[in-house]
């Protein structure tokens, strides 16, 4: 005989109260789409932190005393940003003990009309005979190093490799676009700090605005700490020798963008626990519902010949249809409106965002769809045991 | 007692379906105990057909739900075959009940979200069922007179109706007991007639029938009468 499937028979019986089906799927849903959210803007903030720090290379980041919150900006969401100091600072740096390395890098706000860009890009300089992050990256993707005329991009430039796009009146080739990191690289141009001065010596005449730079400004200075020192006693010394300067440390700026995100999501997850909470309590009290209401035919059922276990199986059917269904919808929603809001997100807390790879997108969207389902199971679990020990009897009689 | 009457199988066994020994069934309302079934003693042999009679609250249903299984007696034992139905387990007595039992209830007895086709073969898609034909609930349909309303759902059939899909559904595994509480219950005369002829032909199937009636004419079908009376049974013979 065909079999009647138990998966038929709970289908039909949420068919059956559309409405009441429909608000547990939707508390399921607000309950897992929030959490879905929630952890898919924890995680990919967290990554774009991790690809983006190790991107910037370095420890420490010095800047003129007055420019850390537009450094940091341009640096973690690439709000384009221009300030200046003099190139002794790289070398003042670079004498404090436990100093490493050094490079100088300078920043400079585009004009609003660049050939490639709607609105303002942020320009990098450095300098290719300290730099110990594009060069690198250069040997490896570009094998020869960048000419005076030639730029590399940040993924989110709209350019493609081999067009010319142009700054301050002057022409520049797209020689490589850099890997995304979803900070503010890339949203960035960069070249050498010979090619920046030389583009603001020709701005007096080839750009509506002139670019007021004198050669040997410079806006940072990247530093790469001994071994054998602390990141904080290094960021300490620069302070206290390099007067009218400010260190940051790598850390603090991964620090202030997960103070801001936790600041952001403390609420969030306040809120998602108590509907969870309430998705549950909703289940529980719907399948006492459920079962109540079907005495009648749980008793039919059984006196058929239905088991207990059958009966067991027929309410947590249901209770995981609806969770699954809650769960996938929850997914669906969430997934969405990050895909829609997480420009607004990110631009409002000023924080980076870069989209985890595949594999932990899937594992997220089954991580969700799993609790959903273990929550039905468990909120309805009270329900499916004790409907399933009622007396076939008691239970036809109670229904009639 | 002789040794072989608790056998329970083998055609030693004897030929009583059904035995109750001593079997009470007492609810406690408030204060107060209602004997619904009081130390009913009874023996069935296989392939009669008995009707049990007796006033509204007499403890008729009790009755047949203690035969079938689908209440624990207060006290007492209850053999089917041979087999004290309580001291196997509940899964075992499951599979007790759905193989050899048909119970016909006294009220609407349908699932509601299944059609009436699938109400009919539901007893056969339980794990354990007996193997039977594919088509068996369109020829049983078909024999209560509903072979075209194989696809409506209960809510569009009548009473009368729903108590022949019902009746339909009973016989699928065909069960070796068929318990009829009032089988014809909102029937019209020409609708009974045709259910008492179902149920004489499936006796004469060899199919031990108990039916419950209040129906003088449907209780003269059977074999012999039982009585109940405030939780009393006693026999009754057919000519009173
Ligand atoms: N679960 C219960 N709780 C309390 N009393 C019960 C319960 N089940 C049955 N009774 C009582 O047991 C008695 C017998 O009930 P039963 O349903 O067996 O009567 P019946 O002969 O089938 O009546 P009817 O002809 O009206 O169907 C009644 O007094 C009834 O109220
Ligand atoms: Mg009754």
């Amino acid at each position: 005989m065909k079999r009647l499937g138990l998966l038929y028979l709970a289908a039909q019986n949420l068919r059956r109260k559309p409405f009441r089906s429909f608000v547990t799927i939707a508390i399921v849903a607000i309950a897992a789409g929030t959490l879905f959210s929630a952890t898919l803007l924890i995680s990919s903030v967290n990554r774009s932190l991790e690809v983006g720090m190790e991107r910037l290379g370095a420890d420490i980041l010095v800047v003129p005393e007055g420019s850390q919150e537009s450094g940091e900006a341009a640096l973690i969401t690439g709000v384009p940003t221009s300030f200046y100091m003099e190139r002794s600072v790289a070398d003042q740096v670079a004498a404090v003990q436990g100093v490493d390395q050094v490079s100088p890098q300078l920043f400079i706000e585009s004009l609003i009309s660049s050939a490639c860009c709607t609105g303002h890009v942020q320009l990098v300089g450095y300098d290719p005979d300290t730099d110990f992050v594009i060069t690198p990256w250069l040997e490896q993707n570009v094998d020869k190093p960048l000419d005076r005329d030639d730029v590399v991009i940040g993924s989110l430039i709209l350019a493609n490799k081999g067009e010319t796009v142009k700054f301050y009146g002057h022409d520049f080739n797209v020689v490589g676009i850099l890997d995304a990191t979803g900070m503010g690289a890339d949203e960035s141009v960069f070249m050498t700090l010979d090619a920046a001065y030389a583009m603001a010596d020709e701005s007096a005449q080839d750009a509506a605005t002139a670019l007021e730079l004198q050669p040997g400004q410079i806006s940072s200075v990247l530093v790469r700490v001994a071994p054998g020192t602390t990141i904080e006693q290094v960021a300490q010394r620069i302070k206290t020798s390099v007067p009218g300067t400010l260190a940051i440390t790598a850390n603090e700026l991964s620090r202030s963008v997960t103070d801001r995100l936790s600041g952001f999501l403390k609420g969030f997850i306040v809120l998602d626990i108590i509907v969870w909470i309430m998705a549950l309590l909703t289940i529980a009290a719907i399948f006492s519902m459920i079962v109540n209401e079907r005495q009648r035919e749980i008793g039919l059922l059984r006196a058929m010949g239905g088991k207990r276990g059958y009966i067991f199986r027929l309410m947590t059917t249901e209770a995981i249809l609806l969770t699954a269904a809650g769960g996938l919808t929850g997914v669906l929603l969430g997934g969405a409106g990050m895909f829609i809001f997480r420009a607004v997100i990110t631009a409002s807390l000023g924080i980076p965002y870069l989209w985890p790879p595949l594999w932990f997108f899937a594992l997220l969207v089954l991580g969700t769809l799993f609790l959903s389902v273990v929550s039905g199971v468990v909120a309805s679990l009270y329900p499916a045991i004790s409907s399933s020990r009622l007396e076939p009897y008691a239970a036809i009689r109670k229904g009639e | 007692m002789p040794p072989y009457e608790r056998e329970s199988d083998g055609n030693t066994m004897s030929d009583k379906i059904i035995s109750l020994k001593g079997v009470s069934k007492t609810y406690k309302v408030g204060p107060s105990t209602v004997r619904a079934v009081d130390n009913a003693v009874l023996e069935i042999e296989r392939g009669r057909m008995v009707a049990i009679v007796g006033h509204s609250g007499s403890g008729k249903t009790t009755l047949l739900s203690l035969i079938g299984g689908l209440t624990k007696p207060t006290s007492g034992n209850v053999l089917l075959n041979g087999t004290d139905i309580w001291a196997i387990s509940d899964n075992e007595l499951s599979v007790l009940r759905n193989k050899m039992i048909g119970f016909s209830f006294q009220f609407a007895s349908l699932i509601p979200t299944l059609n009436v086709y699938d109400n009919v073969r539901l007893p056969s898609t339980f794990d354990g069922a007996p193997p039977v034909r594919e088509d068996r609930a369109q020829d049983l349909l078909e024999m209560v007179g509903l072979g075209d309303r194989g696809n409506s759902f209960p809510a569009h059939l009548s009473g009368g109706e729903q108590r022949r899909v019902a009746l339909a559904r009973t016989l699928m595994n065909e069960p070796q007991l068929i318990l009829a509480d009032e089988p014809t219950g909102d029937l019209d005369e020409d609708t009974e007639g045709e259910i008492l002829d179902i149920l004489r032909k499936i006796n004469a199937g060899g199919a031990t029938i108990i039916l419950v009636t209040h129906s003088r004419a449907v209780a003269s079908q059977a074999e012999y009468e039982l009585r109940m009376d405030k939780g009393h049974l006693s026999e009754k013979p057919a000519e009173f």
